[in-house]
């Protein structure tokens, strides 16, 4: 029996990882439209005791190839210098002009700042509510019809809202995920960034882990209308949608929070009957990622816990309103094979001690799993190379040997983070463990802000 | 953008050829692994009726010379002179009594083919005991319990070649839905393919469904087990041969009163045992004796068993 549910388990596993090697390799890009005119998109940035990487997005801001846009910076109540870094450097000045749209409710703003240096760039300070609460005070004053929700360590790629706006032309996109790419992983400077694979060990695991899941699986998800997440760090709505599902909920996991619901409206709303989620892969922003273990820990079971409250959030609401596809990919791929992730690998030690004659159906589900991973990680290279991702060729042997043994090492890892976030959602599930920043410390040379004056 | 299609096709086909391939290197570790706790349904059919039905016609013999009495044979596995393994051996480094060499058998076989010997099958048989058919003076019954695979392997070449038939009393639970790959280092047992590869030569004929074992007392189930069980075992392997009940086999050779009235109950018509004498007209059809070759037999051994 037991030897029975491993391997049903073990074929529903590779039916997904098919899905995510063949899927992505055949995928043809689309040539980009002409450009129409530009649709108005309000960036927000929530901040919560940012003070040593606030300033990091403006760089991406600032040499942005777009026009019809507004910033608006939404000091969560931070009890460091993030609010006075923001307002000594951005010139912020109390302004009356910019007002709520009174629809969602969130904690008070004190004050509404607007720059003098730079015009389209604002400043809300509030009473700390959590950044689900912040993001719905950024959305109740903006003013455009598109609203990015951006993390303050994120730094959009300058054709970044080209491409969003571009693929909001189409009436019936009501949200889209952008793709969010590990800054470490570069060299140069934002304007004409390098992919380098010289970087540690743990850092290079991330940059294979985010490029897998949004060159492979955010694609393969998206063309079947299951993305199960919107990166917090980087996605785009429709105010409105925002508004219809009255805004964003307080929870660890606010981003896979409003995915479902905004899927849930799509399901359940016939205004959005024809409403699609979608995936803009040209749409990039570098995001820095933990670069210790112990950060890395404390996203991973943030993330874990997020997934595990979501789950118990929407149980009741899976394949009625939240749609077959999207729930298949939820229970099967993320909570059944994903939260068991390495399944095979930690299987087989169990295997073994059931029942020692088992030795060569370990060995088998070994070796597939070594298999998919290898074929998968090629393929993902192959997938972001036509996305331009030009590693040079000596990153590329680098790469090459670092994905066999990346799967047999940090992989297993990922699979502690997902067990004990998992028990840890159980045991507390309040506690909210905010990732301490390193600041810019990373190979990418930031340009000066003083640089760049026009936005 | 380009489309690379040819790039992705010709990816795509490697990767499944790779993978078709890793799969086939461990497809009978999982075939094994699935099946080997896995009994034979008692609610399906082996499905071999049509092949089976030479079983029915009885031959007329017209001999010159009858046979007044015969020897029926009772063999368990054949196994290749080099595949003789550890498994085969007794504590003594003995070949167990259940076991022969392949060449040893086919001398055997090569024997009964020069001497112009008759295989009978069940039926024939039963009708010789009866009175009701005259059979050739130089006539045998071969018989092999329990159906290992490697009588469909190393047997079935033999008589095949010599035109014999056989009885072949098997296990029905043991039957397995998949082939695997004949290894003589192990317990294996007829599959479905095998049952349909060598039904032209082999009648396979009940030996239970699932009571082939002994209690811990070791009596064997047959005897130990209330008798609406043992019918519910013999019944479930009628069932898999879709009700062919001429002939019965109980393990191990052992058997009481009440059995007999089973066996009676459910049809059959014959059934043997171990006890290793001649056969002749008037022989109790339900009470058959069998004379087990064994791997030590010489061929002069041989020869008196069956004369």
């Amino acid at each position: 029996m037991f030897l029975h549910i491993t391997l049903g388990l073990f074929a529903l596993f590779i039916v997904f990882q098919l899905l995510y090697i063949l899927y992505p390799l055949f995928y043809v890009k689309k040539d980009p439209d002409q450009q129409e005119l530009e649709k108005g998109i309000s960036v927000i940035v929530p901040a919560y005791n940012e003070e040593k990487v606030i300033l990091n997005c403006m760089q991406g801001i600032l040499n942005l190839d777009y026009s019809n846009y507004e910033i608006i910076f939404v000091n969560d109540g931070s009890e460091d210098d993030t609010l006075k870094i923001l307002i000594d450097n951005l010139e912020f000045e109390p302004t009356y002009r910019k007002l709520p749209a009174v629809k969602i409710p969130h904690e008070e703003v004190r004050d509404v700042y607007q720059s003098k240096k730079y015009p389209k760039i604002f400043l809300l300070d509030k009473e700390n509510g959590g950044k689900a609460d912040a993001l719905n005070a950024g959305t109740e004053y903006a003013a455009k019809e598109i609203v990015v929700t951006l993390d303050a360590d994120s730094v959009l790629d300058s054709a970044s809202l080209k491409a969003i706006s571009l693929n909001f032309q189409q009436e019936d996109v009501v949200a889209a995920g952008g793709l969010v790419q590990i800054s470490q992983g570069f060299e140069g400077n934002f304007t004409n960034p390098t992919p380098t694979f010289r970087i540690p060990g743990l850092i290079r695991y991330q940059v294979i882990q985010y490029l897998t899941a949004f060159y492979l699986h955010k694609l393969t998800q998206a063309r079947l209308k299951s993305i199960v997440v919107i990166a917090g760090a980087f996605g785009a709505f429709r105010k409105q949608a925002l508004f219809d599902i009255n805004g964003y909920r307080k929870t660890v996991g606010e981003d896979m929070d409003v995915t479902l619901r905004i899927h849930q409206l799509i399901k359940t709303n016939k205004k959005y009957k024809q409403s699609k989620l979608i995936f803009i892969p040209e749409a990039i922003c570098y995001t820095e990622c933990p670069a210790t273990l112990r950060d890395l820990y404390g996203q991973r079971i943030r993330w874990q816990k997020a997934f595990v409250d979501c789950f118990f959030h929407f149980k009741k609401a899976f394949f009625r309103k939240l749609g077959i596809r999207l729930s298949i990919f939820f229970l099967v791929d993320a909570l059944l094979l994903g939260t068991l992730n390495a399944f095979p690998i930690v299987i087989i030690p169990f295997m073994l001690l059931f029942n020692a004659d088992n030795f060569m159906i370990a060995l088998a589900l070994f070796t597939i799993t070594i298999f998919l991973a290898s074929y998968q990680s090629t393929v993902m290279m192959i997938v972001s190379r036509r996305f331009g991702m030009h590693y040079s060729r000596i990153n590329l042997i680098k790469v090459i040997f670092f994905i066999p043994f990346e799967i047999v090492t940090y992989r297993l890892l990922g699979l502690a983070f997902i067990i004990t976030g998992t028990l840890m959602y159980f045991k507390n599930k309040d506690s909210w463990h905010v990732s301490r920043r390193v600041g810019n410390t990373n190979t990418f040379k930031p340009t000066p802000l003083t640089d760049k004056e026009a936005v | 953008m380009k489309s690379h299609i040819l790039f992705n096709v010709g990816f795509a086909v490697v990767f499944f050829l790779a993978f078709t391939f890793i799969l086939s290197l461990y497809k009978d570790d999982f075939v094994q692994a699935l099946d080997s706790d896995d009994y034979f349904p008692k609610d399906a059919t082996l499905g071999m009726n049509a092949c089976q039905n030479w079983t029915e016609d009885v031959r007329d013999f017209n001999p010159t010379e009858v046979a007044e009495e015969i020897s029926v044979l009772m063999y368990h596995r054949v196994v290749a002179d080099d595949d003789v393994a550890d498994i085969h051996l007794d504590e003594n480094g003995e070949m167990l009594s259940t076991v022969i060499t392949k060449s040893a058998f086919e001398a055997q076989m090569k024997l009964l083919h020069d001497e112009n010997y008759t295989t009978l099958t069940a039926k024939e048989l039963e009708y010789f005991i009866k009175g009701d058919l005259e059979i050739p003076e130089k006539s045998v019954v071969l018989t092999f319990d329990d159906g290992f695979k490697d009588n469909a392997i190393e047997v079935y070449p033999v008589l095949k070649k010599y035109d014999m038939n056989a009885i072949s009393f098997i296990i029905t639970s043991a039957i397995k839905k998949y082939d695997q790959d004949y290894q003589a280092s192990e317990y294996q047992y007829f599959s479905l393919d095998d049952l349909k590869n060598t039904c032209d030569v082999f009648e396979f004929q009940s030996h239970t469904y699932n009571f082939h074992k002994r209690e811990k007392d070791h009596t064997p189930y047959l005897i130990g087990k209330e008798d609406p069980i043992v019918e519910k075992d013999l019944q479930a392997s009628l069932y898999n041969l879709e009700g062919r009940n001429q002939a019965f086999a109980s393990p191990y050779g052992e058997y009481d009163e009440e059995n007999i009235e089973l066996f009676k109950k459910l049809g059959f018509n014959i059934a043997f045992t171990t006890n290793p004498v001649s056969t002749e007209i008037g022989t109790n059809p339900y009470e058959i004796p069998r004379k087990e070759i064994f791997p030590s037999d010489s061929i002069e051994d041989f020869k008196q068993k069956i004369e």
